[in-house]
């Protein structure tokens, strides 16, 4: 296979190319469900193909197939190269990749226990012991309806260029989705989608306790249906767990600095950014607030070691108490941006192209303990989890729609509360924490940019955090 | 396809439906007036649907060799006999079946067109700087597909088809923006001036914008923005989705669920429809369905399975999913009947409300309640005594989208495709006039 991808690079180098990248992936993955306790179609996905990525006097251009013969591929190696040329009488400003080191490298993800070896049977044994644990009498709620999709997937790609880059990589993920609907007689219906998901081997999905923790997500549904009252209104103190701190941190952090957005390669599709080029240094948050984004966090859902520019992949700092600290980089931006390649390029499969994106999200603990948070608070509320959120398109005016949360009276947590509405802007936000906890927790959850569409594995993540005298609507 | 079919009777399976789809992309994208990537896709993607005694599975195989789908086959079937037979005993439509090719929706100029992508992209951006804009971004895309279907229940068929899109997003600055759109199965439907001098008027009405304030709304919805929900609407009528638990339209079948001036229908036999097309995955005959009439919930979107499980007619829905890698009913042509206003006499009908023309981002509280909230995004205008007053931003949309279906007063005569990144499968729809729609911002 390796063969392909070289006979790829120099097809490509012999029509003269200022550079010239080709990826070989072969990706299978298999997804088992269970709704309202009875199995739905066992689904499986192959997937092998090549991607080849050719820069052209300023000008970029890719193609991919799945078509695997020689001729098929020097077809391939040949659009790319004629679309970028044809492109280039607009291409108002050439394109430039920044200078990065040469690398040969060979990584894999990490199983005790890999996916491979592990039967349809046994994912649906999995299935089936948390569905027993989901009845009324256990969860001491109804869910009339209630999916558990368990999901997996191994990626083996092989990445070559013409700067003499050869770097092999095989990550397998696994993950859980599960979809309720709880109900209530006389207090409604609410709904929680939950996602769990990790890099590794089938040992990963074990240590997850999926019988006890899943079901537990479902009592919590009843309690809210059966216990929270109206939320409060108006200004008041907030503590967000770190669920709703990993959103916010995934949405007003990470995507707003994404440096292909800030250069506006983006605008049509994903948006842009309320960050400019040269807002490196600008207070956005308090002192407490410090963000990274680090795609090397052992078993993290969106692991990698290198991207696919074939740039090494490292933590990225994105705000350091409260200040604007960096951006995320791919070869293009860096070179416009003078800097070099943070390593944030990622590509979901072989028929598409590496763009900047965020691996694995979080905000950085401080030294609060859960009490600590609330103690000093006369009234206020704890978010726990969410449910419906959005920020525009410049991610800067931002909403989390509370599902667990509670209120907080006196420096304690007290009774439920049900549908706290905060919607603040990107400043407003870091610019009113005031405490971050010391015990940091990550979410998996899927992220989609580009077009077309690239959904990516990623974590986002935090510590619980406070708030001081913000708005809460609804 | 007939290989495949065999194989799985081979195996044991008792039904089998198999498809192969080709289909050769290009895309141009373009920022800031500069073409920042051109890419180009060939794949032939094969997908096998087998079905035993109340036991279904599938595949999606981006692997064109017989022996890549046969291994897979093997897998599936071997994975069928170990688990618990499912609800209910489904079977595939019985064929053979005639089908009728749908009139113009294949344009063999498109596949052939690259230097000429880069020429219409131009039009497109000139056509929004003559409107006053500063700079524009967006995609212009090509397909050609070839589809071909075979069941072991005697349906057999080949269908083909082409289209052509660009959305185009102009700035002219980076809180005044617009969107435009142009999509098409026949260059001569197709037209980058106009989606360019749209999005250019829309960013130059949208300059100098002022936060708007939170309060209950008429608005007068663009195209785009109710293209967006109805791309949702429309996924919720699927029986895929009421299945899952994620639709407002669960046991609403001969229900009012909006308001009479709405029809909604998924028309895959519409000529010149951008997702157009004979039969689906299954090999059943695509049709015209009224999903809404007059307001009235008149049926789900259906697969062999869904019918099988909650009754009604095969509505020719049945393709493989994003996502799920299974058949299931989808919508694909998805189209509102037009109204009595023309575009003038709709903002006369306001009166003082908003105007809005795009959104992004909805995200749903609950799928069940249709409680939700989206953002604003491009032009957004306060409309006084029927006319545009002043630019607003800021605005997002929360509300309950049985209510917004509920309270649709008035559409217009005129009704235009919208297909882009937010709303991948396309829509054929008016303007129309939502009552008091709820608008939130942000305060701090």
């Amino acid at each position: 296979m390796e063969d392909l991808v070289q006979h790829a690079i120099e097809a490509a180098s012999a029509k003269g190319v200022q550079y010239a990248e080709a990826r070989l992936h072969t990706d299978s993955g298999s997804g088992v469900t269970l709704t309202n306790g009875k199995p739905e179609p066992v689904q499986l996905a192959k997937a092998k193909g090549i991607a080849v990525r050719v820069l052209v006097d300023g000008a970029l251009g890719f193609a991919s197939t799945n078509d695997l013969s020689k001729e098929s591929l020097d077809e391939t190696v040949n659009i790319a190269y004629r679309t970028a040329k044809a492109s280039k009488r607009l291409v108002t400003k050439p394109i430039r990749l920044s200078k990065e080191k040469a690398e040969h490298a060979n990584w894999e993800t990490k199983a005790r226990k890999p996916l491979l070896d592990v039967t349809i049977e046994e994912k649906l044994a999995v299935l089936e012991e948390i569905e027993k644990n989901l009845s009324p009498s256990v969860v001491k709620v109804d869910l009339p309806s209630r999916t558990l999709v368990l999901i997996d997937d191994i990626t083996d790609r092989y990445f070559a260029d013409t700067e003499g880059s050869k770097i092999h990589g095989v990550a397998s993920r696994i993950g859980l989705l599960f979809v309720f609907t709880a109900s209530e007689p006389g207090k409604g219906i609410i709904q929680r989608i939950g996602q769990k998901g990790e890099t590794g081997g089938w040992e990963r999905l074990e240590a997850w306790d999926l019988p006890k923790c899943v079901p537990e997500e479902a009592r919590i549904l009843g309690k809210i249906l059966r216990e929270a009252k109206q939320a409060p209104r108006g200004e008041l103190d907030l503590v967000l767990g770190s669920e709703v701190t990993g959103i916010a941190c995934h949405e007003s952090c990470g995507h707003p600095q994404e440096a292909d957005r800030i250069l506006g390669r983006e605008a049509a599709q994903a948006g842009e950014s309320y960050l400019k080029p040269d807002m490196i240094g600008h207070r956005i948050g308090t002192e407490a607030v410090t963000v990274v984004d680090d795609p090397t966090v052992p078993n993290s859902y969106g692991f990698y070691e290198y991207d696919e520019e074939g740039v090494r992949a490292g933590r990225r700092t994105l705000i350091k108490n409260g200040v604007i600290a960096g951006f995320l980089q791919n070869r293009e931006t860096a070179a416009e941006l003078g800097v070099s390649s943070n390593g944030a390029a990622r590509a979901v499969s072989y028929d598409r192209e590496p763009i900047i994106r965020m691996a694995n999200t979080f905000m950085l603990p401080g030294e609060y303990n859960d009490d600590e948070l609330v103690e000093d608070l006369s009234k206020g509320v704890f978010i726990k989890t969410f449910m419906e959120w959005n920020i525009d398109d410049r991610r800067y005016n931002q909403r989390y729609v509370g599902l667990e949360a509670y209120l907080i009276e006196n420096g304690q947590i007290t009774n439920a509360v049900r549908n706290p509405i905060l919607e603040i802007t990107t400043p407003g936000f870091y610019g009113s924490v005031d405490a971050v906890g010391k015990k940091v927790e990550y979410e998996a959850a899927t992220c989609g940019k580009g077009e077309p569409e690239q959904a990516a594995p990623v974590w986002h993540g935090g510590p619980p955090i406070r708030l001081r005298k913000v708005r809460l609507g609804g | 396809m007939d290989q495949a079919v065999e194989y799985g009777q081979k195996l044991g399976a008792r039904e089998v439906a198999a498809a192969v789809t080709r289909e050769k992309r290009k895309m141009l994208k373009f920022a800031n007036d500069s073409v920042t990537i051109v890419q180009s896709w060939d794949q032939t993607v094969p997908t096998v649907y087998m079905l035993s005694e109340r036991k279904r599975a599938g595949a999606h195989v981006e692997n064109p060799s017989m022996d890549a789908l046969k291994e897979v086959m093997k897998t599936l079937k071997a994975a069928m006999d170990i688990t618990k037979p499912g609800e209910v005993e489904s079977t595939l439509p019985k064929g053979p079946f005639k089908y009728e090719p749908v009139p113009h929706i294949f344009d063999a100029r498109i596949p052939k067109m690259t230097d000429e992508l880069v020429d219409l992209a131009e039009e497109a951006m000139k056509a929004a700087r003559a409107e006053g804009a500063r700079r524009s971004s967006g995609v212009l895309v090509t397909s050609e597909w070839e589809r071909h279907v075979r069941t072991s229940a005697g349906a057999e068929g080949e269908d083909k088809g082409t289209d052509i899109n660009l959305s185009i997003r102009a700035f002219v600055d980076d809180d005044s923006s617009g969107q435009g759109n142009s999509c098409a199965t026949r260059l001569e439907d197709f037209n980058p001036k106009l989606a360019g001098a749209e999005a250019g008027k829309i960013a130059n009405q949208a300059r100098n914008p002022v936060f708007g304030d939170e309060g209950k709304y008429r608005v007068l919805f663009g195209p785009s923005i109710m293209a967006e929900f109805f791309d949702r609407i429309a996924d919720f009528a699927t029986a895929y989705s009421v299945d899952l638990g994620l639709s407002f339209f669960a046991e609403k079948i001969g229900q009012k669920v909006a308001s009479e001036k709405l029809t909604l229908v998924d028309d895959r036999r519409m000529p010149g429809g951008i997702n157009s097309c004979s039969f689906d995955e299954e090999g059943y005959p695509t049709q015209r369905t009224t999903i809404i009439d007059r307001g009235t919930l008149k049926t789900y979107l259906h697969s062999s399975y869904s019918v099988a499980k909650y009754g009604g007619a095969l509505t020719g829905s049945a393709f493989y999913v994003g996502g799920t890698w299974c058949i299931a009913p989808v919508a694909l042509n998805i189209v509102v009947e037009p109204g009595e206003y023309g575009e003038e006499k709709l903002f006369e009908q306001v009166g003082d409300g908003l105007y809005l023309t795009n959104n992004w981002y909805t995200r749903f509280q609950n799928y069940q309640t249709g409680d939700f909230s989206s953002i604003c995004r491009d032009g957004a205008f306060e409309i006084e005594n029927g006319k545009i007053a002043r630019s607003v931003k800021g605005l997002r949309i929360s509300d309950n989208m049985p209510r917004i279906m509920q309270s649709i007063s008035a559409l217009s005569k005129e009704r235009k495709w919208v297909k882009w990144w937010e709303v991948p499968v396309p829509v054929y729809l008016p303007h129309m006039i939502v009552e008091n729609v709820g608008i939130t911002r942000a305060t701090k």
